[in-house]
């Protein structure tokens, strides 16, 4: 029989592709489900998400790949960094861009700590998943770890005066602050928010806040450290502005290619982190050692 | 166009002192960012608590004359329909506003929709009189701009009161300070400083305690000083001959003002130019609604019976609610009341920095409607 077989080379390549994607698909299996955190029993383990309440299909596909990583990685808290809700603020908006997408890790008694973002309704302070109290600013400790969610809308003077007194009463290893607007960020939509920096960073240096974690503008960010202080921009765990980042000599790493979000583990004197994409690929990892006592 | 008029020395330091403020702000905010805005907070209470008190003052000290027999604005009945006008353009303005926050989903600025009733009043006066020149339809706007910032004042101390509020003891000081400025009129004193270090001093802890922001301290008691017979006419320069205690007090506080306009430009006028939301828009389109609810209010007016004032068409109406549009100076004033720093305050002033193009849209609609200057 001659005429129907594909020319040699073309069977050549046909042969060197199938194990290629076998191999491809394997591999994706693999980075789906893929922690390369240690996830030691007694760490501090938290998950990272920013500016992801739209209710689309890609919030709800970022919120499967945590909850795949919480059977390996088992995380019992997520931290929000804001515009947690995008549009429609009511019931079912709730349920739509919160609790449905969010249903497996809240039913396995994942808490939510969050803090808000320009787009969030104030009155959500009150809504008891998101752990706020009724407060725009709370402090919370978890072993040896002290996080502080702050209110980067609207910073008043009795908020700076609160955060003062906690920051110096904090006695815990680590201080970890989270807020909406970045204090340092890449991003070519809006880029830091230097009039909340001028603000927040003075006490951040004064008191030793190690890691700030912000969201706002809809990429992933690591930057190098700022005045001694590892900042991160995880706000792309819903939103995206695919090639957004404008990279500079802050930038340690930036993936704006897809969602994304963060798993961090704290040991000791030792943070681990990863960010994933909503390709389960890690695009992100690598440790951080405690700063030293300023 | 000229500007056929004698204008004050107050109108001349907002036309350049202010500008040159708000210019060299928006110059370093954008360049040397850091440095700005750690000045500007540092900066803030000085200028937004202390300083703009003497602005404030005169301009109550031209309102206060325009009330006297010769003013433009006497008798105060003809305030009426102002009155109205200016509640219809609160209701639209604020109505567009809070719709247009919620359109674009950033309800953290909903807490800011008092800044959509703030009309500038020195900036309108300017551009009134470049259009309409001595026409009734002036002293309309600036009733109208009293009114609708009086609104907005009266709805930041009762909803938005600042800090820890203590009314009953900002009250009785308030009352105090009254008496004592009333006490100094009808003993004859005639030296502003005794009006300014007993009453002045007391009214503005007066209104430190009762939440009410402080910067209004003196038009409580500014209209005691004792001043001339007979207005010299608004904004405009003040009869060499008068020494009466207002005039004295205007003349004195001149260059002191001219400082306190350019750094009022100058600590709140520094924004970001690229990086800003859409709500930094809320404020302008707020504004474009304001010709409408003050056409909409002079016509619910009318029908119960109030009057336009001589020689005021629905057109002139028109203009004057285009002319309204300009927040400028009161609505960062009054962003700067109501937002604590952070990002939702630059989207007000951004959009308090855009509502000076109300002025072009005014002279445009005057030009489109033959009104004042362009009605021949």
């Amino acid at each position: 029989m001659s005429g129907v077989s594909p020319p040699p080379n073309r069977r050549l390549a046909t042969h060197r592709l199938v194990p290629l994607l076998l191999l491809t698909m394997f591999v994706w299996h693999a980075a789906a489900q893929q922690v390369v955190l240690p996830a030691t029993p007694d760490s501090v383990k938290f998950a990272v998400i920013g500016d992801n309440g739209n209710g689309d299909r890609p919030e709800y596909e970022i919120a499967t790949l945590m909850a795949q990583a919480h059977e390996r990685f088992p995380f019992d808290r997520v931290i929000m960094l804001g515009d947690n809700i995008y549009g429609g603020q009511s019931a079912s908006d709730m349920v739509k861009k919160f609790s449905q997408p969010y249903k497996v890790l809240l039913d396995e008694g994942v808490k939510f700590y969050a803090s808000l973002g320009n787009h969030d309704d104030p009155g959500h302070v009150r809504y008891p998943p998101w752990n706020m109290n009724g407060e725009r600013y709370y402090t919370y400790t978890v072993k040896n770890v002290r996080f502080f969610a702050l209110d980067s809308n609207k910073v008043d003077q009795k908020e700076l005066a609160w955060l003062e007194d906690a920051l110096k009463a904090a006695q815990e290893d680590w201080k970890i602050c989270y807020f909406h607007h970045p204090l340092y960020s890449d991003g070519g939509t809006h880029g830091s928010s230097v009039d909340v920096r001028v603000l927040f960073e003075p006490l951040f240096v004064k008191y030793g806040v190690n890691v700030v974690f912000s969201g706002h503008d809809h990429i992933y960010e690591r930057l190098t450290p700022q005045k001694g202080i590892y900042y991160f921009v995880e706000g792309a765990s819903g939103e995206l502005r695919k090639g957004d980042t404008r990279p500079s000599a802050m930038t340690a790493k930036a993936f704006d290619e897809d969602r994304s979000f963060m798993l961090v583990e704290i040991g000791g004197h030792t943070l681990f982190f990863q960010t994933t994409s909503r390709a389960g690929v890690v695009v992100d990892s690598g440790t951080i050692e405690r700063q030293g006592r300023r | 166009m000229s500007l056929r008029m004698r204008m004050s020395g107050l109108i001349l330091d907002y036309l350049v002192a202010l500008p040159l403020g708000c210019a060299a702000a928006l110059l370093w905010a954008n360049t040397f960012e850091e440095s700005y805005y750690r000045f500007a907070h540092a900066a803030a209470f000085a200028v937004n608590d202390v300083g703009i008190v003497f602005f404030f003052a005169l301009i109550t000290k031209e309102v206060a004359e325009a009330t006297i027999p010769g003013g433009a604005l006497h008798p105060w009945r003809r305030a009426a329909m102002p009155v109205a006008a200016a509640m219809g353009s609160v209701a639209v303005s604020v109505a567009l506003y809070l719709s247009f926050a919620h359109y674009v989903g950033e309800y953290m600025l909903e807490d800011g929709w008092v800044v959509a009733c703030a009309v500038d009043i020195p900036g309108s006066y300017v551009v009134a009189r470049m259009i309409f020149g001595r026409h009734p339809a002036v002293p309309f706007l600036l009733l109208l701009a009293i009114s609708a910032d009086a609104i907005g004042l009266a709805c930041i101390a009762v909803l938005q009161p600042i800090g820890n509020p203590r009314p009953p003891i900002g009250l009785g000081f308030m009352v105090i300070a009254i008496y004592g400025a009333f006490a100094l009129r009808r003993a004859g004193a005639k030296n502003f400083w005794l009006y300014l270090a007993g009453p002045g001093l007391l009214s503005w802890w007066a209104l430190y305690e009762a939440g009410v922001h402080p910067a209004l301290a003196l038009v409580p008691i500014v209209p005691f000083f004792p001043h001339g017979r007979r207005d010299q006419g608004l904004f405009e320069e003040p009869a060499p001959q008068a020494h009466d205690t207002l005039t004295l007090f205007e003349r004195w506080w001149r260059l002191p003002v001219e400082g306190v306009l350019f750094f009022f430009g100058l600590v709140n006028a520094g924004v970001p130019l690229h990086g800003l939301e859409a709500g930094s828009w809320g404020l302008p389109i707020a504004a474009l609604g304001r010709p409408l609810g003050i056409v909409a209010a002079v016509g619910v007016a009318r029908m119960l019976g109030l009057h336009l004032p001589a020689r005021v068409g629905w057109r002139d109406i028109l203009v004057v609610g285009a002319i309204a549009s300009i927040g400028l100076v009161f609505a960062l004033f009054f962003a700067t009341a109501v937002m604590p720093p952070g990002t939702m305050l630059l989207e007000l002033k951004m959009g308090a920095l855009i509502t000076l193009t109300g002025a072009v849209v005014a002279a445009i609609a005057a030009r489109l409607l033959r009104v004042g200057r362009f009605a021949h």
